[in-house]
């Protein structure tokens, strides 16, 4: 197929066709995409448009996402300077729009596709936000090329739900970024070209999670970057982080991308999991096993495939630094037990869980939960998956880590109740507890809580966006700050571009055991608008909308 | 500490600033807050000198008690300074304020505001389009000019808050964690929370809380809050070096020199019902950064990654410091409007009259004496 080319700091950059920025970036060999106000390179790191670390300027216009912006032909893209000037960017023209559907969707991966299709089979009129270019979520991750054979199962299976979703008659509105949610419920977004203002009958949160990588000194390196991040470039784009990558973190995630790195050609020195060996765990195994021996044999398969790969996963392992190698490359130390070792590596890639996308459920005052075992807030549900806020509903792993077969089948609840169909049956009942209770044993199999933040070391940018070290943080501590806001204004942690996404977890819990206070809702920062850094232009059209329908 | 000599009730910028400077002068002080976020810890940081055109359009009938209170907002600024000095650095500067005029009526206006004002003491100046854009090349070309108020100002208020709370505890002053939600006066006055508070005096800086905490006194000011929205960009070059107003439109828009766009001026929040921060109005957001970017086009590349709502209590648009009554040794502490600027001299000015000591201003203007009875 015909490549494409654009330009990066004045040099040529070729990639296929339906290419991220941040792939064919990466695919050059670029690493660092910009330097911080404190002149240090950053590059992709979330690979999903949260952590906003992968800014770049392009034709004329600062602070895109490389990481969601897609290549075009004659591109001009610059690293992103910390201080842009003011000058006015390139004029763009946005069209309005105002959307009144029976049901909104917001998310379309596992769980949101599910409910779109159910609420469109049971005769609403859908319609379905996602931020990327091909909806399919974090699990059934895309390729960009639509034309593009499936790289399995996973993936084969996504493509045939878009496309049943496409085929129910379901309006998918690609690359929208939901920046605002206010009372009714209504929903204010943006793609490039238009705004969109919704009011719908009912809507539907299926906005996943993201995730926890280990919050440790050098996380922040060009080439560090979550499992995530890895399995899109590769899923999604064909793209290898690297051709050495090291994986760190807990849970199946991460081993099933260090296979399919490896299988992608990757060279896998280490795949370090921080849990101890299932075997060691027998009882909870076995317990996994009998819930779903269906999932329970992809893992043991996947074993044997990272066998096959010469992939020995090496079990009670964390990182516990990384900086950059003198000769090219990271350099990761690690922990594993009583021992400590070195890796060098091209990429680093980090999981230790998942943290809720549950942005928009806090911002319209739905009832929280903090569940200790998964140290994440979970809305309050009712058994059809509407949360305690008339017309809004939640499914899947915004709502607390699920799975993606917990999230599909409440996305199918969820869709025919918010279209006005029955509650969930007796089976779907059943079977949605017998995915928890897999989800339980799962957990209780990896379970290996993360270390605390109190234990970082002093030189650990506690905040990667304002850049801000841990040993500020405890010098703002001994100012004995009343709550997590007062600590926020007193740091700047938490103020940056990913607006609390990484440093609030590990923050809400060092000031509830300091305070010795149960965590809650409250213990986070307070839920703000914009969701997402939002553009001016983007307000600007909104705004005309608005008071267009209010003038008339 | 058993007994201060002074207990100042509120934590806020004027409360610090009272408690600061008493107990600089040798005063045992105390300062009971409950550390709940929403007037001075939600401050954007302008230091307002010419008359705002949001409070003459929201209250056009205390216009007169604004233009009075110039001679204060001078001080108001001194004071400022002086503090940015010993805390060493709050990031101020008084490059000045430009108060925009998109129209001749518009300039018509601040022509004769400028008058008045300078009557009062006031650097202010109106430029013309040309000089007025080599200043501001940031600015739209429908502006057509603006009045220069060279005493104006801004500084960081989250650099502020920080030190002043480090500037406290060096002197010695005791943060004490409370409610206060009654007052005895008396010979022994107190102030009754969780538990009692007795001093020798109190002073109160309490903002929007005052009225409630006077119920039973023969004074009564009426002190609702006003919640107010405000907006945050991310960092772009420091280009704009003053606090940009508008003759018409609410607009407060200034740049920190870390670079952040804040941008607000008076658009309604939402009054929250409980204790919390007032709640955010997509009807503000929208409106107040649209008008920003259409005064200010350069701005068009930064994006909003917050907002925020805090209170502003603008009683009668004039400042109450003193005694509630010749006897009394309760003492209020209110700015009127504009609270962070007018906050250390306000504060200064109360905890002063309070220990009998002189003042930097002379308060008999701002007495009490006009909410008794």
């Amino acid at each position: 197929m015909d490549r494409i080319s654009f330009t990066f700091d004045g040099q040529e950059v070729s990639c296929a066709p339906g290419s991220s920025l941040a792939a064919a970036l990466t695919e050059a060999g670029v690493r660092g995409f910009r330097e911080t106000e404190k002149g240090k390179p950053r590059g992709i790191f979330c690979g999903m448009g949260v952590c906003q670390d992968c800014l770049v300027s392009v034709d004329g216009r600062p602070n895109q996402r490389a990481c969601m912006t897609a290549t075009a032909p004659g591109m001009t893209v610059a690293p992103q300077p910390a201080r842009p000037a003011l000058t006015a960017p390139p004029a763009v023209n946005r069209s309005a729009h105002r959307l009144t559907p029976r049901v909104l969707v917001v998310g379309g991966g596992a769980g949101g596709l599910s409910a779109a299709i159910a609420a469109r089979e049971t005769g609403a009129e859908v319609v379905l936000l996602d931020e990327r270019k091909v909806p399919g979520g974090q699990y059934f991750k895309q390729s960009a090329r639509p034309e593009a054979a499936p790289l399995d199962a996973q993936q084969a299976e996504g493509q045939a739900l878009v496309a049943r979703a496409r085929d129910a008659g379901v309006t998918i509105l690609p690359e929208v970024t939901v920046w605002g949610a206010f009372d009714g419920p209504e929903i204010l977004a943006a793609d490039p070209g238009a705004v969109y203002a919704i009011r719908p009958g009912a809507l539907i949160v299926a906005t996943g999670a993201y995730e926890r990588p280990a919050m440790i000194p050098g996380w922040t390196l060009p080439g560090v970057m979550t499992v995530g991040a890895a399995q899109t470039l590769w899923r999604s784009y064909g793209t290898l982080p690297g051709a050495r990558v090291a994986l760190f973190g807990n849970g199946p995630l991460v081993a099933q991308v260090a296979l399919e790195l490896a299988e992608g050609g990757a060279e896998i020195p280490l795949l370090g999991e921080s849990a101890p060996a299932p075997w060691r765990r027998p009882l909870a195994s076995l317990a996994m096993m009998r819930r779903d021996p269906g999932l329970a044999r992809k893992g043991l398969s996947m074993l044997a495939g990272l066998k096959r790969q010469g992939i020995a996963p090496r079990h009670d392992l964390r990182p516990t630094r990384i900086e950059a190698a003198p000769a090219g490359g990271l350099l990761v130390h690690y922990e594993q037990g009583r021992h400590s070792g070195r890796i060098t590596a091209d990429a680093v890639c980090l999981n230790y869980g998942f943290q809720p996308q549950n942005e928009i459920l806090r911002l319209l005052d739905c009832a929280m939960t903090y569940d200790a075992r998964f140290d994440q807030l979970r809305p309050e549900r009712a058994p059809d998956c509407r949360t305690s806020i008339a017309g809004v509903y939640a499914v899947g792993d915004c709502c607390g880590l699920g799975g993606a077969p917990a999230a599909a089948l409440e996305g199918r609840i969820a869709g025919r109740a918010a279209a006005g169909g029955p509650g969930p049956s007796a089976g779907e009942a059943a079977t949605l507890a017998r995915h928890r209770a897999f989800q339980d044993a799962l957990w209780r199999v990896y379970d290996s809580p993360a270390p605390p933040l109190e234990e970082a070391a002093p030189e650990t940018l506690v905040c990667r966006c304002e850049e801000v070290e841990k040993a500020a943080l405890d010098a703002a501590l001994s100012d004995d700050p009343h709550d997590i806001g007062a600590l926020k204004r007193a740091t700047r942690i938490g103020m940056g571009r990913c607006q609390g996404r990484y440093c609030a977890p590990a923050l809400a819990g060092l000031m509830a055991r300091r305070r010795g206070t149960p965590m809650g809702d409250l213990s986070y920062f307070a839920p703000r608008v914009p969701i997402k850094p939002v553009d001016i232009a983007t307000i600007t059209a909104a705004e005309a909308l608005l008071a267009e329908e209010t003038n008339g | 500490m058993a007994r201060p000599d002074l207990l100042v009730v509120g934590g806020g910028i004027t409360g610090q600033c009272a408690a600061l400077s008493a107990a600089r002068a040798g005063a045992r002080v105390a300062l009971v807050d409950l550390g709940l976020n929403a007037g001075s810890t939600a401050n954007a940081g302008s230091l307002h000198v010419q008359m705002q055109s949001r409070f003459l359009r929201l209250n056009p009938h205390l216009a007169e008690n604004l233009e009075s209170s110039l001679p204060l907002y001078l001080s108001a600024v001194k004071a400022w300074e002086a503090l940015d000095a010993e805390l060493g650095g709050v990031e101020l500067t008084r490059e000045g304020g430009l108060m925009l005029a998109e129209s001749e009526a518009q300039l018509a206006f601040l022509e004769e505001k400028a008058e008045r004002e300078r009557a009062k003491g006031l650097d202010v100046e109106i430029l013309g389009h040309n000089a007025l854009h080599r200043m501001a090349p940031w600015l739209s070309e429908e502006v057509i000019g603006a009045e220069l108020c060279r005493d104006e100002g801004k500084l960081n208020p989250l650099v502020a808050n920080r030190k002043m709370r480090a500037a406290l505890e060096r002197a010695g002053v005791e943060i004490r964690r409370d409610r206060i939600t009654a007052l005895e006066d008396g010979a022994a006055p107190s102030a009754l929370g969780t538990r009692r508070h007795s001093a020798g005096q109190i002073l109160l800086a309490t903002a929007w809380g005052t009225s409630a905490l006077l119920a039973g006194t023969a004074v009564h000011v009426p002190t609702p809050p006003e919640p107010l929205h405000m907006n945050i960009t991310e960092a772009g070059a420091y280009e704009i070096h003053h606090l940009v107003q508008h003759a018409e439109r609410p607009i407060t828009l200034k740049q920190f020199r870390s670079g952040q766009v804040v941008i607000g001026g008076g658009w309604e929040a939402r009054l929250s019902e409980g204790a919390g921060a007032p709640g955010i109005r997509k009807e503000s957001l929208l409106g107040n950064v649209a008008l920003a970017a259409r005064i200010a086009p350069g701005i068009g590349g930064l994006r909003v990654l917050r907002t925020w709502a805090g209170y502003n209590t603008p009683v009668d648009g004039k400042a109450t410091i003193g005694p509630l009554e010749a006897a009394s040794r309760i003492h209020l502490a209110l700015p009127g409007d504009a609270g962070y600027t007018l906050g250390p001299v306000v504060g200064q000015s109360a905890a002063a009259l309070a220990l009998g000591a002189e003042g930097p201003i002379d308060a008999a203007p701002y007495s009490p004496a006009r909410w008794r009875g």
